[in-house]
C-alpha cells in the first residue's frame, strides 16, 4: 500500500505539454458520442456515459448528465448480474450527489468484484466528495498502484484541494503536469480548473485567475472555467470583462450557475432592471433542478438564494441540506453563511433586489 | 479495425488511436504502392485529425534472413518517412463537418498539401495524398471472440453480426511511384505510427500487422507469468523494428500463451512449440510490420501469403501486404487454429457494409450518421 502523504512531488517541467487543440478535442468528444449511439454492448454504453459525463463537466451541460444517468439505468435490465453496470450507476448517481445510492451500488460490485480497482477509485472519489477524507485517502491508497502516474497525482491533488491543504495540491497539480503523457487537453484542463477552484476558495484570487486562463487556454469551450474566471474577475475589479464571458453562457446554457452570476454582478453594479430578469431565469431554474436533483444542486441553490436570489430562509434550506449530503469544510462554511445571513438584522451577503415571490 | 482501443492510453485523445494499416500494390497502376492508415474508429460525423499528432508512416526495405521453422525477416538500416500533420480548422461555418487542411512531408523534403475529405487529395512530385472520413473496412464479430475466449469454444454464428457495420474511420491514403521514392526494395517493411507532435515527438501508437495487440495479445487469462498485464501500451511504445530486450519474454509468453490457446479450440495441436518453448508463429508475429512486395501486381488476398511461403521454403505468389477488403478474421483464425491443415474457420462476417473500390482513395465514402439522441 503507498503512503499517500508521503509521495514526494518532483520538481516540473510544465510549459512543454503537447496538446490536441480544445476546439478539435472538443469535435471529437462529439463525433465519440454519435459514433456510439446505437450502441449494442454494456462496454460501449459504458463508454458513453463517461464520454457524456466528459461533456458535461466541459460545456457544464446537465442535460447530458441526465442523458448519462438515464442511459445507466436503462443497463440494468440486461445485465445486473455483472458488476460493471453497477459501478457505472454509482458514476452518474455521484455526480448527481446521491452519495448513499451510488455507493450502495458501489457494496453490490463489490460483492461480484471484489478486486475492482474502478470500483474502489469511484468509492474513493465518493468518500472524498462526502468529506470523509480519511477514508478516502485509505481506499485510494489500496488502489494507487493501478493508476497511471498522471491519474494519481490528479486524484491526489483534488483531494487535497478539497481538504484545503493547497500548497500539498499545488505540488501534486505540478507533478500531474510533469507526468502527463497524453494528447487529450481534457485531463489537464479538469485538473487546472480543480485547482483554481481551491484557490478561489481560499481568496487568492490571482491564483484562481492564472489557473482558469490555463484551462481555458487547453479548451476554450469549458464553461465551468469560463464561469468561475468571470466570477474572479468581477471581484478583482473587472465586472465588464465577466459580464462579456457570462452573457454566451446564460444564453446558452441549462446550469442556471451562469445567469445567477450575471444577476449579482449586474446588482453590485447597479443595473437592477436587468438583473432582475437574469435573477427570475435562475430562480426558476434552481426551483426546477432541486425539485428534480435535490442533492446535486443543493449548494449551488443555497449560494442563489443567499446571495442574488435574495431569499434567506431557503438557502439555509439547502445549506442545510447541502451538508446533510457531504460533511465538507466547504459545505460547513456554507451552512455558517447561511444562518449568519438570517440573524435577525444580518445583511445578506451579494443580495440584490427585491425578494422574488415564492 | 483490427487495433482499434488497443490499449488504455490509446483511449485517451481517439484520433491518436490507429485501427488499421494497409499496404498493397496499387490496383489502378503496377508502378504504384499505396499506404493506408486509419485511425478514430466509430468516429462520428465531426472528427477531425488531431493538430498535436504526427501520423507517420515508416518504410524500410527488408530482406528475408531465414526459411522453414526459423522463418525471419531482415530489416534494412535505412529508412523512409513520410509524416502527415494537420492544422485546426478554422471556421466551421455552422457545418457539422470543418473544412481541415493538412501536409505529408515526403521523404525527399518536399511537401504535398491537401483538404481533408477532399477525394482526389494532394499531389505533388508523383505522390498522391488524401485524408479524411470513410466507410470502415475492416469487418469482425468482436462479441463471438470474446465468447471464443471465454468459453473456450469456437463461437462463431454462419450468420454474425459485423461490430463495426455501418461505422466510419479516419484514413490517410498515401500513393507513390515506389521506384522513384524508395530505395532497395522490392520487399518492405511498413508500420504506421502516431506520435505526439512537439520538440521531442513521442510514440502514442504504432500498428503493423492486423490484430496483434487485440486478437493475439489482449486476452490475459493464459499467461500464465503475466495474469494481470495490460500488455499494449507497453508494446505500443516499443519500435516496430528494434524491440528492446526488456520486455521481449513479456510479449513472448502472452502471445506463445494465446496462441496456443487457440491452436487448441479445434481440439487438435497443429502448432507444435519448438526446442525454445515458443509457438512457431511468435516470432514471426512479433517482427510486427507488413511486408509487400512492391515488384508484383495487386491481389485481393495476399495477407502473410510472403511469411507463409518462407515458411514453405517456396516463393511468395502474391504481394503480401494487406488489401482493405481481405477478410482478415476468417485468416488469422484459419492461421491460428489449424494452420491451414483443417476447414477454413469462418466468423460469420463475411463483408463490411461498402467494399473498397479500386481506384483512389480506394476506401469508400463514409456511411450516414446512425442519428441518436445527440
Amino acid at each position: 500500500m503507498t503512503n499517500l502523504s508521503e509521495t514526494v512531488a518532483l520538481e516540473p517541467e510544465v510549459g512543454s505539454l503537447t496538446l490536441t487543440d480544445g476546439s478539435i478535442a472538443l469535435l471529437n468528444l462529439q463525433a465519440q458520442i454519435d459514433g456510439l449511439e446505437g450502441h449494442d454492448t454494456f462496454e460501449q454504453a459504458a463508454t458513453l456515459i463517461d464520454l457524456l459525463i466528459l461533456r458535461g463537466q466541459i460545456l457544464g451541460r446537465i442535460s447530458d448528465y441526465e442523458q448519462a444517468a438515464q442511459l445507466a439505468n436503462h443497463q440494468f435490465g440486461a445485465s445486473a448480474t455483472d458488476a460493471a453496470p453497477y459501478i457505472a450507476r454509482a458514476r452518474t448517481r455521484a455526480v448527481f450527489h446521491r452519495f448513499a445510492e451510488a455507493l450502495d451500488d458501489l457494496d453490490r460490485a463489490d460483492r461480484m468484484a471484489p478486486h475492482d480497482a474502478v470500483a474502489k477509485r469511484e468509492r474513493a472519489a465518493i468518500l472524498q466528495a462526502q468529506g470523509r477524507f480519511d477514508e478516502a485517502i485509505s481506499t485510494y491508497s489500496a488502489v494507487m498502484d493501478s493508476v497511471g502516474q498522471f491519474e494519481r497525482a490528479a486524484a491526489l491533488a483534488g483531494l487535497w484541494a478539497e481538504r484545503g491543504e493547497v500548497d500539498r495540491a499545488q505540488r501534486f497539480y505540478l507533478d500531474g503536469l510533469r507526468c502527463y503523457r497524453g494528447i487529450s487537453p481534457f485531463p489537464v484542463a479538469l485538473l487546472e480548473f480543480q485547482l483554481g477552484v481551491m484557490w478561489m476558495r481560499d481568496a487568492r484570487l490571482g491564483e484562481a485567475r492564472t489557473c482558469f486562463e490555463a484551462a481555458i487556454r487547453r479548451v476554450p469551450a469549458y464553461a465551468p472555467a469560463q464561469g468561475h474566471l468571470a466570477e474572479v474577475e468581477a471581484d478583482l475589479g473587472n465586472p465588464e470583462s465577466a459580464l462579456a464571458r457570462l452573457y454566451p453562457l446564460a444564453v446558452s446554457s441549462d446550469d442556471p450557475d451562469y445567469a445567477a452570476q450575471l444577476a449579482r454582478i449586474l446588482g453590485e453594479m447597479g443595473w437592477n432592471d436587468e438583473s432582475s430578469v437574469w435573477r427570475r431565469w435562475a430562480a426558476d431554474r434552481y426551483d426546477e433542478l432541486t425539485a428534480t436533483h435535490r442533492e446535486a444542486f443543493a449548494d449551488h441553490a443555497a449560494e442563489f438564494w443567499l446571495g442574488p436570489g435574495n431569499d434567506p430562509k431557503k438557502g439555509l434550506r439547502f445549506a442545510t441540506l447541502n451538508l446533510e449530503a457531504r460533511k465538507t469544510p466547504r459545505a460547513r462554511g456554507l451552512l455558517a453563511q447561511a444562518l449568519d445571513v438570517n440573524m435577525v438584522g444580518a445583511t445578506p451577503a451579494r443580495c440584490s433586489g427585491a425578494a422574488l415571490p415564492n | 479495425m483490427s487495433d482499434h482501443f488497443s490499449g488504455p492510453r490509446a483511449l485517451t485523445d481517439p484520433a491518436a488511436d490507429i485501427s488499421d494499416v494497409f499496404a498493397f500494390p496499387a490496383p489502378d497502376d503496377a508502378q504504384q504502392l499505396v499506404v493506408v492508415m486509419d485511425v478514430f474508429g466509430k468516429s462520428g460525423p465531426s472528427a477531425v485529425f488531431s493538430d498535436a499528432v504526427i501520423y507517420r508512416f515508416r518504410i524500410k526495405p527488408v530482406e528475408i534472413a531465414a526459411t522453414g521453422p526459423e522463418a525471419s525477416f531482415a530489416p534494412s538500416e535505412s529508412e523512409i518517412v513520410f509524416d502527415c500533420v494537420f492544422d485546426v480548422p478554422r471556421d466551421t461555418g455552422g457545418a457539422v463537418r470543418p473544412v481541415q487542411h493538412g501536409r505529408c512531408l515526403l521523404p525527399n523534403g518536399r511537401t504535398v498539401s491537401f483538404r481533408a475529405d477532399d477525394e482526389n487529395g494532394g499531389v505533388d512530385d508523383g505522390v498522391q495524398v488524401f485524408a479524411g472520413q470513410r466507410s470502415e473496412p475492416f469487418f469482425l464479430d468482436v462479441r463471438m471472440i470474446e465468447k471464443t475466449a471465454v468459453t473456450g469454444k469456437l463461437s462463431f454464428k454462419p450468420k454474425g453480426s459485423d461490430t463495426l457495420y455501418g461505422t466510419n474511420i479516419l484514413a490517410i491514403v498515401i500513393k507513390f511511384d515506389w521506384r522513384k521514392m524508395l530505395k532497395g526494395g522490392p520487399l518492405f517493411a511498413v508500420v504506421c505510427e502516431t506520435l505526439s507532435a512537439g520538440k521531442r515527438p513521442v510514440r502514442i501508437e504504432r500498428v503493423g500487422r492486423p490484430e496483434i495487440k487485440n486478437v493475439s495479445m489482449s486476452f490475459k487469462m493464459f499467461d500464465q507469468v503475466n495474469r494481470d498485464l495490460e500488455i499494449r501500451d507497453l508494446y505500443n511504445s516499443e519500435d516496430a523494428f528494434d524491440l528492446k530486450p526488456d520486455y521481449f519474454d513479456t510479449y513472448r509468453v502472452r502471445l506463445n500463451a494465446n496462441l496456443a490457446f487457440y491452436d487448441g479450440l479445434d481440439g487438435k495441436v497443429d502448432w507444435a512449440f519448438d526446442g525454445h518453448g515458443n509457438h512457431p508463429l511468435t516470432k514471426l508475429l512479433l517482427a510486427d510490420f507488413l511486408v509487400v512486395d512492391a515488384s508484383m501486381p495487386f491481389a485481393e488476398t495476399s495477407y502473410f501469403d510472403i511469411e507463409r511461403s518462407m515458411r514453405e521454403g517456396r516463393p511468395h505468389a502474391t504481394p503480401g501486404g494487406r488489401w482493405l477488403n481481405e477478410d482478415i478474421m476468417d485468416f488469422v483464425f484459419t492461421l491460428y487454429v489449424n494452420g491451414g491443415n483443417g476447414p477454413p474457420v469462418n466468423d460469420g462476417v463475411d463483408a463490411p457494409i461498402a467494399w473498397s473500390s479500386k481506384a483512389f482513395p480506394y476506401l469508400a465514402p463514409p456511411n450516414p450518421p446512425k442519428g441518436g439522441a445527440t
